[in-house]
């Protein structure tokens, strides 16, 4: 049971600022992700808290109390192995006991908590076999049985199912989240995988070259990205990003092929921007229809249950994504829409969002 | 001209089959993807059409031509690998233009190729870079250009994508696509991705220990599996798959879905049978509890992934999976319906697995 909190932390490494004065708040019980590109500080800052690294301005608390000055064993935070790895030659209870072996606790203190700790994860009846026969969701269970045998304050996973296939990781995923809901401990997890973070987490952090950039739920961090870099990260097909300048509450592009009155109140930015807009909220119509800019079709791209269709507007790539197979075919000329509603505006320069308030 | 038939393919190491009496056609131009869990046989059989392994039986044909005596490099045959092969040492300008040097075109000609296809794949920025240092997403458009320079007539790609990163993967197969629609090769792109099969393939061939499991168009296939192996592999999430009970009630035929409740089976059902009642996540809609023929379940789970809220939904051990679009309301506990399109519905043997009014692929 645990708050874990960095306030102001930074980590350089020679030149490279690892983590960049990184503050935030995981509350007790949280499932807490780290997501963001590779070398953005994500490992560092799980390796600062497992007290691996210090650091070099800031402070890092558990329950209110600086852990600065405590040991890694002293700090009692737990890391899951990646991919979840067993010991593939000892039984599911000797894995699980294995990290109070190794502390060298006495042998009658053993078996009741790792007793305890099996009735937990339900996997009692698990316990005399061997990982070779158990089921990738039972292997999981054992794997964090493992790390939760200490009785950690939290315990941290460093992108732990990214070896897996991409059938298994979606099974996976919802089952380490099931897991962590029965148990009610705090963890922090990190992930490269965007569909992954916003599907496991209650909230997420976004990281940028070692800095936070946004701190929020997935689906605040999706439907409210902060800046043009949080929006390019989460949703796959990428969200759009269209080139133009507001004048007087009006967006459109250079060539003037799509303009997009912006009926908000009270917006009053004149410039250069980008606007961005999500494939699924990219509409398609017949070329004649009212109000669509004229585009063409590029590719088109089936995945059964939705279809991406790429347009070709104004000379540059737009990705739509339609429900079911439309009948589409490339080449074909056809009428492009953006509801205002669905819109996001970026400044140019600084990329940081133009809606102060929520959007839609 | 380059088809490609493959009759009768089979390939032994020891007592382990890897490739089994596979019969394939690919058309010229066509663009057909080898699908299949790794160890399916599916890099064995590209790299048999490459020549870079001999079939224990069976025959390549290009065209009308049997291959298996010619050498791979008289195959005219180009490919790319997961890990590409680039000479570090060599600019990227110099990487493209090797194949076209070693076959002694012209300065002028070799030129003019090199940007013409660095342009295509975006290269043009690094034609005077020195390779190494370059990023993973760069080395492998440049993989990819090295082998299209010299424009081969059949090209071959084994899992070029698996090292990108996810964003760049999304741009490199609506571009890798359009390049083979540009050029007209003949592609065969191997993938354990059922995405990248889907979204770029004219065909797909599925492949499951040794043996081909079905061929067609991404839609023929996801719409119409002949089994559930094929079922379960395209498609995220993939296809429900419940145990159920084929009857016929007042003489139509019904399926009783175990613990979950009774719906009309498509029409070309016959007879009474244990199956498997199949349904898309995206062709179930969430309803009342009270519409009638609504299975009542409860939503044990919600993933809102972007776009997609994927509904989790149990009822006395059965489970099932549906699709709703970003911010559909709905949470943990929440009782509701669950309606299956008909037209939507596939059985499948319980016991076999083969789909109840599907004949084996033929290829």
């Amino acid at each position: 049971m645990a708050e874990i909190t960095f306030e102001n932390v930074s980590k350089r490494f020679g030149d490279t600022v690892a983590v960049d004065d990184v503050s935030f708040r995981v509350a007790d019980n949280e499932f807490f992700c780290i997501f963001g590109p590779p070398t953005s500080g994500k490992s560092t800052i799980l390796r600062l808290l497992l007290g691996l690294e210090t650091p070099d301005a800031g402070d890092i608390l558990i329950d209110g109390k600086s852990v600065l000055g405590v040991s890694p064993a002293g700090r009692n935070v737990a890391m899951v192995f990646q991919n979840l790895a067993l010991f593939p030659h000892m039984t599911t209870e000797n894995n699980i006991r294995f990290p109070l072996v190794e502390r060298g606790q006495p042998a009658e203190t053993i078996a009741p908590r790792v007793a305890e700790v099996a009735e937990k994860l339900h996997i009692t009846p698990l316990l005399k076999k061997m990982p070779a026969q158990l089921s990738g969701g039972e292997r999981q269970r054992v794997a964090i049985a493992r790390a939760l045998v200490r009785d950690p304050v939290a315990y941290l996973m460093d992108d732990p199912i990214s070896a897996l296939d991409a059938r298994l990781r979606e099974e996976t995923r919802v089952e380490l989240k099931r897991i962590q809901r029965e148990l009610g401990h705090t963890l922090i997890y990190v992930t490269h995988d965007q569909e992954e973070a916003m599907s496991v987490a209650d909230r997420m952090a976004i990281l940028e070259h070692g800095a936070i950039r946004q701190i929020d739920t997935p689906e605040a961090i999706y439907d409210r990205p902060a800046s043009r870099y949080v929006a390019r990260l989460v949703g796959s097909p990428p969200i759009n990003l269209i080139p133009g300048v507001v004048r007087t509450g009006r967006f459109e592009t250079d060539d003037g092929a799509l303009r997009i009155d912006l009926d908000r109140g009270g917006f009053a930015h004149d410039g250069p921007v980008d606007l961005g807009v999500r494939p699924e909220d990219v509409r398609i119509s017949p070329p004649d229809a009212d109000g669509a800019a004229a585009a063409r079709v590029y590719e088109v791209e089936p995945l059964g249950g939705f279809t991406i269709v790429d347009v070709e507007m104004s000379g540059q790539i737009l990705r739509a994504m339609l429900r079911g197979q439309p009948p589409i075919r490339a080449n074909e000329p056809v009428g492009l829409s953006i509801a205002p509603s669905s819109i996001h505006l970026f400044a140019r320069d600084s990329g940081a969002t133009l809606f102060a308030d929520t959007r839609g | 001209m380059a088809s490609i038939t493959l009759s009768g393919l089979t390939k032994t190491f020891g007592t382990f089959t890897a490739v089994k009496s596979l019969d394939l056609h690919i058309a010229d131009k066509e663009f057909l993807a080898l699908l299949g869990p790794s160890g399916c046989g599916k890099s064995t059989t590209m790299n048999i059409i490459a020549g870079m392994e001999q079939p224990s039986a069976g025959t390549v044909r290009f065209d009308d031509r049997d291959m298996l005596n010619v050498p791979m490099g008289r195959r005219g045959v180009g490919f790319v690998f997961q890990n590409y092969a680039i000479f570090t040492h060599m600019s990227v300008y110099d990487n493209i233009a090797y194949g076209l040097r070693m076959r002694g075109l012209p300065k002028a000609e070799i030129d003019a190729r090199v940007r013409q296809v660095a342009e295509l794949l975006g290269l043009t920025p690094f034609l005077k870079q020195k390779s190494a240092g370059l990023s993973v997403n760069i080395l492998q458009r440049l993989a990819i250009g090295r082998s299209a320079a010299v424009n081969p007539q059949i090209f071959l790609l084994d899992e070029p994508l698996s090292n990108v990163d996810a964003a760049f993967r999304a741009v490199m197969r609506t571009e890798l696509k359009h390049l083979q629609r540009e050029f007209g090769q003949t592609m065969i792109y191997v993938t354990h991705d059922q995405l990248e099969a889907m979204t770029m393939a004219d065909r797909i061939a599925v492949m499951d220990r040794g043996v081909l499991q079905q061929v067609g168009s991404p839609i023929e296939v996801y719409n119409n599996p002949v089994n559930t192996f094929v079922a379960r592999f395209l498609g995220s999430p993939s296809m429900n798959l419940l145990p159920a009970r084929l009857g016929t009630e007042d003489g139509r035929p019904v399926v009783e879905v175990t613990g979950l409740g009774r719906v009309a089976a498509p029409a070309s059902a016959r007879g009474s049978a244990d199956v498997l009642f199949g349904i898309r996540p995206e062709d179930l809609t969430i309803t009342a509890t009270d519409l009638p023929g609504a299975f009542v379940m409860e939503v044990v789970f919600v993933e809102r992934v972007g776009p997609r809220t994927i509904v989790h939904l149990a009822r006395d051990g059965q489970e099932l999976k549906a699709i709703e679009g970003n911010g559909f309301p709905v949470a943990i506990g929440d009782r509701l319906g669950v309606v299956a399109k008909p037209e939507s519905v596939r059985l499948f043997d319980a016991a076999t697995g083969q789909a109840l009014d599907k004949e084996p692929a033929d290829g």
